[in-house]
């Protein structure tokens, strides 16, 4: 069999069948296609304007290397005129963060990128290691999460910069959005479509630019270009949410590719449906309601981590009990012996013209509004942001501990 | 567990203590039987057991009922008002239509129904309402033994008929589908010229049927070669084929025996279809439009002046849980023992993974996630039903800047009161199109593109403001 032609160049072989659509194509034009996607995602969602200040949040994984080396490769080719930086976390996990953040340095010089580390003991004072001593393994994720999102912006803050890029791809926001739908958590499925999050109104602005782009192809990006980077997934365990919808993710992607992008086009739409949520998967032209704070929160965490803030230890046993607990409450439980008058009881019983279940009755999705954080002055939804409550939780532990 | 004959749920409880099962503990519902059943973590009796179910069910009834009495003024009425032969419904006199698959849910709903009619009349008053039970079968579509197929399924019928005397049953084969005017064929363009049909329905009914056969079979071969397009156009024609029943023998609304963990499959599988814009139109229960896509109208769309009231009066209950009330259930043999034996539930081995559809893959996690877990399959479900419909694809209102409106309308209201002239829909899975949704979409993704390295993006400009996203995904991969 004669070897098949590139699909976009007709003249050199197509040794690549990408995984986002299975077309085949040749090294050199996916390289450019996927460039071009991701070019195309920037111009039509106006990430950036003419020298903006950008930190690229770099954990020396795939997802952000790639985003390190496709923004640069972009930036000199359209002449974004973009400063970019990398700025990267160290939680202190050994065995992971000490060769990762090897990988970032080399990346940095590599792609000739100031780079800030900003540590979690000298943001919180203690390392993820620490903490899982004190917590053990079970919901320490909520942790490296918490801490995590504040940790870049504090650090994108110290270089006075006002926008972080993150390394999201399409699996993750699709991961996202089964997640929530999973926890009916309406509101943060809406808000986790958004390409940006926070508006030009707070302090630092998020965004994706590779959230239409699936891991796959991120992966051959990286493999084809040569890129050097660090894999190896965290050892602590992933949550137990995101978990189950990832691997629902990689199933529905093996029987067809596209539908990871077929469930960002859906939380999308979906978005729009949310009541009180804003309107435009894009945070420049709805203004978000829900700015900075919610938008820090909501941020799945690099790398797959971040579970939002549920409850510790078994995530989704936690919520059961606690749906469980609201039935109860709500006597939701009918005195099934009064019911047996068919559909009489249910007629008198009810009233209204047309009892069509709408939400009408139904608790309106929760909006919450920015404060500061009365500890560290940080923004947050709360009165004390949700590192701070944390950190107080870890603390009185210590304390305990130490005598 | 099972229990030879005892009296059906809605007797006293005091009769029922034929349980055998050796249990200590008693049934934390009624305190007297032994508890021998496991249902939401608490241990009950059959009898409580079958009670609660049927409390699930009849509260929903209750509010169709309700529910029908109070629109017989409106959309539905002037429906069956233009309607030759018909007045408008009576209160006394509800028409209601059960899709029947032949799975667990759906005959748990037909034993529900039963019981309630039963109750009724026993206590000397009208029954609340008449049903008709179809059953759609895509039995002997392709290949030889057709007949002897189709036989099969008749026999499970029949003998539900003979077991629900009360009720009229009908089985409606899928090819039917073929020419009914719900879907825009032309449109489709799958091959299906509607004026080939018209010509070849003259011929003799039996050459007719053959050749819908066939039709059908050309358009399942045509599809992108996926299980879930195959699935996915199934569960649609399915659909408007009852719709198209409940017309044709003028009911009032259209009952589906959709569980609550079948409408969290539903809106995960949907989610994973690129449909999630229809969820809100899906999930709950309401009136939905209905197309016409006339060949003799020029206009290529144009919404149905009515709709059609759909009901899911089993979305309080689990899967699981009508499983097992199909096993104890009914009289002489519990149901279970009349239907087929194939059985979507449960885990078979996997062949090959790729040929799984998408649907087949949420049934399969949420039989897991169920297990443990029931009230977060409940809670998806739940939650999804509080997004709200949005009719985002008027013909006017999709230029983009306006792009989101009547957000703060609840949809009871849209449903009502909006016009439905403006609304365009799908032509193959009748939602609403969300034209505002496509062109953002193509803005972000820059589609075309895309779509030129695969398809080769032919035709695709001519139908593309006639099917939602999601059903051209499973028409044209």
């Amino acid at each position: 069999m004669a070897p098949a032609l590139c699909a976009i160049c007709k003249t050199e072989r197509a040794n690549i069948k990408r995984p986002k659509n299975h077309a085949r194509v040749c090294k050199g034009c996916f390289l450019t296609l996927f460039e071009e996607e991701v070019h195309h995602t920037i111009i039509s969602s106006k990430l950036f304007y003419p020298g903006e200040r950008v930190a690229i949040g770099a954990s020396g994984g795939k997802d952000s290397t790639v985003l390190a080396s496709v923004l640069k490769t972009l930036n000199e080719r359209y002449n974004y005129g973009l400063e970019l930086v990398l700025l990267s976390i160290d939680e202190g996990i050994k065995g992971y963060r000490d060769d990762s953040l090897e990988t970032v340095k080399r990346n940095a010089v590599q792609y000739d990128m100031p780079l800030k580390i900003v540590g979690y003991d000298e943001l919180y004072g203690w390392t993820m290691d620490q903490v899982v001593e004190t917590i053990g393994k079970k919901g320490n994720c909520t942790y490296c999460g918490v801490f995590r999102r504040q940790a870049l912006d504090r650090g994108a803050k110290m270089l006075d910069i006002k926008h972080v890029v993150t390394g999201h791809n399409a699996d993750d926001v699709a991961e996202t959005i089964l997640m929530n739908l999973l926890r009916g958590d309406m509101g943060r499925l809406a808000r986790s479509t958004n390409i940006v999050t926070g508006d030009d109104s707070s302090d630092v602005k998020r965004s994706k630019p590779l959230k239409y782009a699936y891991e796959k192809e991120i992966v051959m990006y990286a493999h084809h270009k040569k890129l050097d980077y660090f894999s190896t997934e965290c050892i602590y365990s992933p949550e137990a949410f995101r978990g189950s919808a990832r691997a629902l993710i990689k199933q529905l992607e093996r029987i067809r590719p596209s539908a990871i992008l077929d469930i960002l086009r859906s939380g999308e739409d979906m978005a729009r449906l949310v009541p009180g949520e804003s309107a435009s998967s894009c945070g420049c032209k709805g203004k978000s309601k829900t700015p900075a704070a919610t938008a820090a929160e909501d941020d799945g965490g690099i790398g797959g981590c971040g579970s939002n803030g549920a409850a510790s230890g078994n995530e989704m046993a936690a919520m059961e009990k606690q749906l469980r607990e609201n039935e109860a409450a709500e006597g939701l439980e009918v005195d099934v012996s009064k019911l047996s008058l068919a559909g009489k009881a249910a007629e008198s019983e009810t009233d209204g013209a047309v009892p069509l279940k709408t939400n009408k009755n139904s608790k309106p999705v929760t909006r919450q509004t920015l404060g500061n954080c009365k500890r560290c002055g940080y923004m947050s939804s709360q009165e004390v942001c949700q590192a701070c409550m944390l950190l107080e939780g870890l603390n009185k532990n210590r304390a305990q501990i130490q005598i | 567990m099972m229990a030879s004959t005892s009296p059906p749920p809605t007797t006293s409880p005091a009769m029922s203590s034929t349980t055998t099962t050796a249990t200590t503990k008693p049934c934390v519902k009624c305190r007297s039987n032994p508890g021998t059943l496991d249902s939401r973590g608490q241990l009950v009796c059959r009898l409580c057991f079958q009670k609660f179910i049927s409390a699930k069910c009849i509260k929903q009834i209750g509010l169709l009922n309700k529910d029908v009495r109070s629109s017989s003024s409106s959309a539905l009425s002037d429906y069956h008002s233009t309607q030759k032969n018909a007045g408008p419904p009576q209160a006394s006199s509800r028409r209601y239509l059960l899709g029947l698959s032949l799975g667990p849910s759906s005959a748990a709903l037909l034993e529900l129904l039963n019981e309630n009619v039963e109750f009724q009349v026993g206590r000397g008053r009208n029954a609340p309402f008449e049903l008709g039970v179809v059953h759609v079968s895509g039995a002997g579509l392709e290949g030889d033994g057709k007949g002897r197929e189709r036989e099969k399924v008749e026999e499970v019928v029949r003998r539900l008929g003979r077991r629900y005397p009360r009720f009229e049953f009908r089985v409606v084969y899928l090819e039917e589908v073929v020419g009914l005017e719900t879907v825009d064929w032309e449109g489709l363009g799958l091959g299906l010229g509607l004026g080939g049909f018209v010509t070849e329905q003259k011929d003799e009914t039996e050459v007719t049927t053959t050749t819908k056969a066939e039709r059908l079979r050309q358009l399942f071969d045509n599809l992108p070669s996926s299980t879930t397009s195959r699935t996915d156009l199934l569960r649609l024609f399915t659909r408007h084929l009852l719709i198209a029943e409940a017309r044709k023998s003028q009911c009032h609304a259209l009952l589906l025996g959709s569980s609550t963990t079948a409408l969290a499959e539903l809106t995960l599988s949907e989610t994973a279809k690129g449909r999630g814009f229809s969820l809100p139109w899906q999930i709950n229960d309401g009136v939905l439009g209905v197309p016409s896509f006339s060949p003799n109208s020029s206009s290529s769309l144009k919404t149905d002046e009515t709709g059609i009231l759909i009901y899911h009066p089993l979305r309080d209950a689990l899967r699981k849980e009508l499983v097992t009330f199909t096993k104890l259930s009914g009289e002489p043999t519990p149901i279970a023992d009349l239907l087929p034996e194939t059985d979507l539930t449960t885990t078979a081995a996997v062949v090959s993974h790729k040929d799984l559809s998408i649907e087949e893959v949420m049934v399969r996690y949420f039989a897991d996630v169920e297990e443990n877990y029931p009230s977060i399959v409940a809670n998806v479900a739940r939650t999804t039903g509080k997004l709200m419909r949005l009719f985002g694809g008027g013909g006017a209102g999709a230029d983009g800047d306006e792009g989101v409106r009547s957000k703060t309308e609840g949809e009871d209201e849209n449903e009502e009161e909006d016009d439905d002239d403006e609304e365009r829909l799908c032509g193959l899975c009748s939602m609403p199109l969300d034209e505002f949704g496509d062109q953002r979409w193509k803005g972000e993704l820059g589609e075309d593109n895309y779509r030129d390295v695969v398809v080769g993006g032919e035709g695709e400009k001519k139908t593309k403001q006639r099917i939602c996203y999601g059903c051209e995904r499973s028409i044209r991969g």
